[in-house]
């Protein structure tokens, strides 16, 4: 048997501006995680560019990629994705210390930024003492940490309770409109997708439609 | 990233599997020990047999034999051929020797079986070795007569308490001038003195000799010839060109024999430093071993942590952070198991080097292979262990572990970042 090819996307055409918050929502298995992994630099497509301020990603070598991810990318995964044995504060840590900023200085700024998603009493907590809501707080200030342009969200609140999840919308919502950084937050949730600027629809690797979303206008 | 934070890194996951990086560096702990045993403990070895062969051989004379060294063929050198060899440059003294055997001593009711008999100018062969041949008792102060004798140690000692005669006691020595038919004749010798143990020179030991002058053995014997000649030179490093010329001299075909001490020392030296990067070389399979030990473990961490990675590098981390990060959990090991097994190995070879020794010296015979050059056999060795050999294997463990960790470590910068996020 060969090797089967499958398009995860097929021909997906999308302009995001600066400062929009945008959710992508559609079913599983639509081509949404790809769709954010690619244009978040993180999965190099077969065909087609992504244009980040003008320059194109995947014309970069390996190195230069990586360093795109740690500098304009931030990325928040459904799994939390956080390194089990380094405190909260180590974690958010990380990507300032990827960047070669000082000790000193990365602690300042990851105390500051858990402070910001409102985790400034569970610094010296490691992933296992935290909820599930924490542990995502704890993930969505390590991808802002670095101060990206873009954040990128997998499924946030697809491993959280209801009300959990709001508030994990609500903080990147709120961190949005307060710094100005671009979200584009994929999710199978039409209630997590309704606050968005503007939500697109994705269905079998293509975008099938988009409608302007409330835009924050509930909060 | 910044070295020390790799490295601090490096060391919180170690810190985290503590059971297993301490199994990993036990590998290399015990790899080093073998190591540093068997090459401070050979190091030892050589200092101490190479200490007693300087004991046995007087580095600066030659002794120039006839033929091969077993061939004994008498009575081959002329009185020209000892005036030539002392003309050569670099010799400051050549002197004939005549050596008989099939000799008895009495003494009033005491009698004793020399292996050898020597007959040499006393002044010159005095000259020859003058920090060998001490006296124990009496000496060669006054001018020699020709029925002046000396005897060596272990004829004047045949039992600790026992002794042989007196200096100025006259002895009688049997030599035996015809073997077949058997003539054998008596004659008186005054004892001048005897000698302290001395060991033995090259292939001679003074130790179970008896010393006659010259001229009487070659009245008695009716020789005119020698059959050997002791050459002292200026100093060693004479020794190679003394010897050719000498060769040379008598056709150079292997007529006569030159006993070059410097030579077989550097021989011996030769065999001993062989020995010993065989010993290492062998050590060194364990440290291998320890490497296979950390590639093991280190695949089995990488899989373990294959969502890590691709979190670390999702968030921006480049191939070769990861690849840096996994080669210093290895020198760690390597290190750190360098660091444990450099002492470790001291001791082992301390602890080896008493005892081993101490139970082989109590099936030792009295006299070492080494022609009595020591009194004693070899009860003890000290290992010896230098700061650059210490140095270096550490600087082994750590290039034996990074050379094992490059697999793994390569594997996981490789690492798809999205397959990496998706393993369970």
């Amino acid at each position: 048997m060969g090797k089967v090819v499958v398009s995860a996307l097929r021909g997906v055409s999308l302009k995001i501006e600066k400062g929009e918050f945008v959710a992508i929502l559609g079913p599983s298995g639509s081509g949404k995680s790809t769709l954010l992994h690619v244009l978040g630099g993180l999965d190099r497509p077969d065909e087609g560019e992504v244009l980040i301020d003008g320059i194109s990603l995947y014309k970069l070598n390996d190195n230069r990629l990586a360093d795109v991810r740690l500098r304009k990318i931030g990325f928040v995964f459904q799994f939390f994705n956080l390194l089990p044995r380094l405190t909260s504060l180590r974690n958010v840590e990380l990507p300032l210390t990827l960047a070669d900023v000082s000790d000193r200085e990365s602690t300042k700024k990851a105390s500051e930024m858990l402070e910001l998603v409102g985790l400034g009493d569970r610094v010296a907590h490691r992933p296992t003492e935290l909820s599930g809501g924490e542990q995502q707080r704890v993930a969505i200030a390590r991808a802002l940490i670095n101060d990206p342009k873009i954040v990128l969200a997998d499924e946030p609140t697809g491993n959280l309770d209801t009300t959990t999840g709001g508030e994990i919308v609500h903080l990147m919502w709120r961190l949005n409109k307060e710094k100005g950084q671009t979200f584009v937050v994929v999710t199978h949730d039409p209630s997590v997708a309704e606050n968005a600027d503007r939500i697109l629809f994705l269905k079998d690797g293509l975008i099938q439609g988009e409608k302007r979303g409330a835009g924050g206008v509930h909060h | 990233m910044r070295r020390k934070q790799i490295v601090s890194m490096a060391w919180q996951n170690m810190k985290q599997r503590r059971f297993r990086t301490s199994l990993t560096t036990l590998g290399v702990v015990i790899g080093i020990t073998a190591i540093i045993g068997l090459a401070s403990l050979g190091e030892g070895f050589r200092v101490t047999i190479k200490e007693q062969m300087e004991q046995g051989f007087e580095l600066n004379v030659l002794t120039v034999m006839s033929g091969g060294l077993l061939t004994g063929v008498p009575s081959f050198f002329t009185e020209d051929d000892i005036q030539n060899i002392s003309k050569i440059d670099g010799v400051v003294l050549a002197t004939p020797l005549v050596q008989k055997s099939d000799v008895k001593l009495f003494n009033d009711n005491k009698n004793s079986t020399p292996l050898v008999m020597l007959a040499v100018d006393f002044s010159e062969f005095w000259t020859i070795y003058p920090d060998r041949l001490v006296f124990e008792n009496g000496s060669l102060t006054q001018s020699t007569r020709n029925d002046t004798t000396v005897i060596g140690y272990n004829i004047q000692h045949p039992t600790e308490v026992e002794s042989f005669a007196n200096p100025g006691q006259n002895i009688t020595i049997q030599m035996t001038l015809q073997r077949f038919p058997p003539r054998r004749e008596n004659f008186t010798f005054n004892l001048a003195g005897t000698i302290a143990k001395s060991g033995a020179a090259g292939f001679i030991n003074f130790d179970d000799a008896v010393f006659i002058p010259l001229e009487t053995a070659q009245k008695v014997y009716n020789i005119t010839s020698v059959d050997m000649i002791f050459v002292r030179l200026a100093n060693p490093s004479y020794s190679d060109s003394v010897a050719k010329k000498i060769e040379e001299r008598f056709g150079g075909s292997g007529e006569v024999r030159v006993l070059v001490p410097a030579a077989f020392l550097a021989q011996v030296e030769t065999i001993l430093n062989m020995l010993q990067i065989f010993l290492t070389a062998i050590a060194s399979i364990a440290l291998l071993v320890a490497g296979l030990g950390i590639m093991n473990i280190m695949t089995v961490s990488v899989m373990e942590r294959t969502r890590e990675i691709g979190i670390l590098k999702a968030i921006g981390a480049r191939s070769r952070t990861i690849l840096t990060m996994f080669l210093t959990e290895a020198a760690l090991i390597g290190f750190l198991g360098g660091i444990l097994g450099v002492p470790l190995g001291y001791a082992v070879a301390q602890a080896m080097g008493q005892f081993l020794f101490r139970y082989s010296a109590q099936v030792t015979p009295e006299r070492s292979i080494i022609t009595g050059t020591r009194t004693h056999p070899i009860t003890e060795i000290s290992p010896v262990l230098t700061l650059e050999w210490a140095a270096l294997a550490i600087g082994f463990a750590v290039g034996v572990s990074v050379l094992f960790g490059c697999y793994p470590a390569r594997k996981a910068s490789k690492l798809d970042p999205v397959k990496a996020l998706r393993y369970e």
